[in-house]
């Protein structure tokens, strides 16, 4: 049954408009993830407009093509200048940046789009396995449970996903405040609009999304272009042809801290607000920890590049799980796809494995196609798309900023969204820099509306008497698995402040420097 | 970033106080009676900024450091900020004023020339390549104004 269905959404993908659409998502992604600072989240908050007037399998598809595209292409900018593309290649940059002084850029490049391929395929495979299983679950669970679970939720990202418990959770409160934001749904009451109409819808998620994430990161580019410039033009390459290529003795050292990599990638991608730098750190030490060699880890061993890679890029899809089995982000990428998502008709969440199997089918083979293209793409453009670094960041920055317009004015026809963007590009800079995680933020804007709502339906269930948790056990294991988090995160963050009074960061700032969901 | 915690702290406090006494008050009305309060939401969400802020100064207050602090906003980024800020306010005043295309070309230069770029036939083919492509892709290959 569940194959059926995935047979013919693959009938609905491959044709030539719907490839085409992947294509040219995989190569917009790739293009942006060799770019230092412009992420996936970036990329479909960007493109989210342009898809506007695409059907919405070849929208939707094109915009999972970037997310898989640029968590691939970040690899190149970390191997080829030492800047990750996105925090979550940090570790890449450890052993690839030595292999591309050595003259062996062209291998790790390849061993790093491989190793990317294969750890997506397989988490995309990981998701089509679980989600829906995870959905039939979700379907039994009330408002009560449902407010009880977000709460948990936005507990748990906001203390992971940035390096302060309280600054994540203040974040989250500030996505679930703005969230409030516009005519309120039950009395109709407009909520803090200032007499504008334009905020009566609320304010809207693109702009946000495209001044926090993208804006911002460039004036932080801007910031430290002379840094980036000057990484440019240092990468010489060997003539020999054995460092150009990946040979059998690459493949049998690699084999196994790739299927590693993409076991921990798939875990991490469920669990929610881990992100896809937990998840590639975790990997690189577990492999140095596994290698017979574990000092010549950072001088350019080739193991190094396919465990980061391989878990960076088996979190994109595995991150999809808790979206689509119960319509929770549980990373930025997924918080920004459900405007993708709701806007071409596909409502994330687990009644949408009911409602609508053709989409998700279509959806999951799209997937699939995007994994195959991402290689074909990758392997034959790689040369190409690594010039991408040469060009100087002041020509990047203008043309990212002319199209961070674009995509926020679509997003309304107005000159307004502008103006949110540019005020949330402030709010993005500063939260950036002063540690807030944005990604918290972001999500918690994103499940404001429905953590209201259940919460409102939760206090009428319950009668507005807390005793009455009490019928409902799941709720109440969240909300002591709430605790707990609360509890064991604030614990172990005290210790780290105690142990490390003065520690500064030691990442390269190009990208944001502090660890995110991505 | 002690330092800036306690200042964000003290900021959020202030900011939280003014929602509370000011913002929600004037910008939300109570709702029917029977029904959960408009205001409710937001009021916790601001009530959890003010606890945590509160929180965030009293664990940064309980750190014991003498070591310097390197300042989290460095003066090239908040140059930066404010060369963008600008051009961005030329290319939207040109935008209420004179149109899209004015607008689009002046923040394209705009940020080449803020950004230190000076070789004029770079200043001037990129916003060429870049708002002809976006005409070329909208207007011709998908068939529709950009809106």
């Amino acid at each position: 049954m569940a194959m059926q269905a995935l047979i013919n959404g693959f009938a609905d993908v491959l044709n030539v408009y719907t490839i085409l659409w992947i294509c040219v998502g995989v190569t917009i992604g790739y293009v942006l993830g060799v770019l230092p600072g412009l992420g996936k989240a970036t990329g479909i908050a960007v493109s989210i407009p342009l898809t506007f007037y695409l059907e919405p399998v070849a929208a939707i598809a094109m915009l999972i093509g970037i997310a898989k595209g640029s968590a691939a292409g970040s690899a190149v900018s970390a191997i080829l200048l030492n800047t990750p593309g996105e925090p979550s290649s940090a570790p890449t940059a450890l052993d690839g940046y030595p292999m591309a002084r050595q003259g062996k850029a062209q291998k790790a490049l390849k061993m790093g789009l491989f190793a990317s391929v294969i750890g997506d395929l397989i988490s995309t495979v990981v998701l089509i396995c679980l989600a829906a299983p995870m959905a039939r679950y979700a379907l039994l669970i009330g408002p009560v449970e449902l407010c009880a679970i977000l709460i948990f939720s936005m507990t748990f990202i906001g203390g992971l996903s940035g390096k302060s418990l309280i600054k994540g959770l203040i974040a989250g409160a500030f996505g679930i405040l703005f969230a409030t934001v516009g005519m309120e749904t039950e009395t109709f009451i407009p909520r803090m609009t200032f007499g504008l109409l334009e905020l009566d819808d609320g304010l809207p998620l693109v702009p946000i999304a495209i001044g926090m994430l993208a804006v911002a990161e460039m004036v932080v580019q801007a910031g430290n272009m002379r840094q980036l410039d000057k990484e440019t033009a240092q990468i010489v390459e060997s003539t020999k042809p054995e460092d150009r290529v990946v040979l059998w003795s690459d493949w049998k050292r690699c084999f196994a801290p790739i299927l590693r990599g993409t076991l921990i990638g798939s875990i991490v991608g469920v669990l929610p607000g881990l992100g896809a730098s937990v998840g590639s750190f975790l990997s690189y030490g577990a492999t140095r920890r596994a290698s017979d060699f574990p000092e010549e880890f950072g001088t350019g061993r080739i193991e190094g590049i396919a465990a980061a890679e391989s878990a960076d890029n088996a979190v994109v899809p595995a991150s999809f799980v808790p979206l689509f089995a119960l319509g929770i982000p549980g990373s930025v990428i997924a918080a920004i796809l459900i405007a993708a998502f709701v806007l071409h008709g596909l409502t994330p969440g687990p009644r949408m494995f009911q409602e609508q199997p053709e989409m998700v089918a279509a959806v999951y083979a799209s997937m699939l196609c995007a994994s195959f293209i991402l290689l074909i793409i990758g392997y034959t453009g790689q040369r190409l798309f690594a010039q991408v670094t040469k060009v100087p960041i002041r020509l990047i920055i203008p043309c990212v900023l002319f199209l961070c317009c674009i995509g926020a004015y679509m997003e309304t026809g107005s000159i307004f969204a502008i103006y949110i963007m540019l005020a949330f590009t402030v709010f993005g800079f500063l939260a950036k820099k002063l540690d807030f995680s944005f990604v918290t933020f972001l999500i918690g804007y994103v499940i404001g509306p429905s953590a209201e709502l259940s919460f409102r339906q939760s206090l009428q269930i319950l009668d507005h008497r807390w005793v009455g948790l009490l019928d409902h056990p799941i709720a109440l294991v969240f909300v002591a698995l709430t605790a707990v988090i609360l509890v064991v995160l604030a614990r172990s963050r005290t210790r780290n402040i105690n142990s490390l009074p003065d520690q500064t960061a030691g990442t390269n700032t190009t990208t944001g420097g502090n660890r995110e969901t991505s | 970033m002690r330092i800036a915690n306690l200042v964000s702290g003290v900021i959020l406090i202030v900011f939280g106080m003014f929602m509370l006494l000011w913002i929600i008050p004037m910008q939300i009305e109570e709702g029917p009676a029977g029904m959960m309060s408009p205001r409710l939401l937001p009021r916790m969400m601001i009530w959890l900024i003010l606890g945590l802020s509160m929180l965030l100064i009293a664990s940064n207050l309980r750190i014991n450091t003498n070591a310097f602090e390197v300042t989290p906003i460095s003066l090239l980024e908040l140059l930066a900020l404010a060369k963008i800020g600008g051009v961005f306010a030329v290319a939207l005043s040109l935008f209420l004023t004179s149109g899209p295309l004015w607008a689009g070309i002046a923040l394209i230069i705009g940020a080449q020339v803020v950004l230190g770029e000076r070789r004029p036939h770079v200043i001037a083919f990129v916003p060429f390549f870049l708002i002809g492509g976006t005409y070329l892709l909208f207007y011709r290959l998908l068939g529709t104004a950009i809106m």
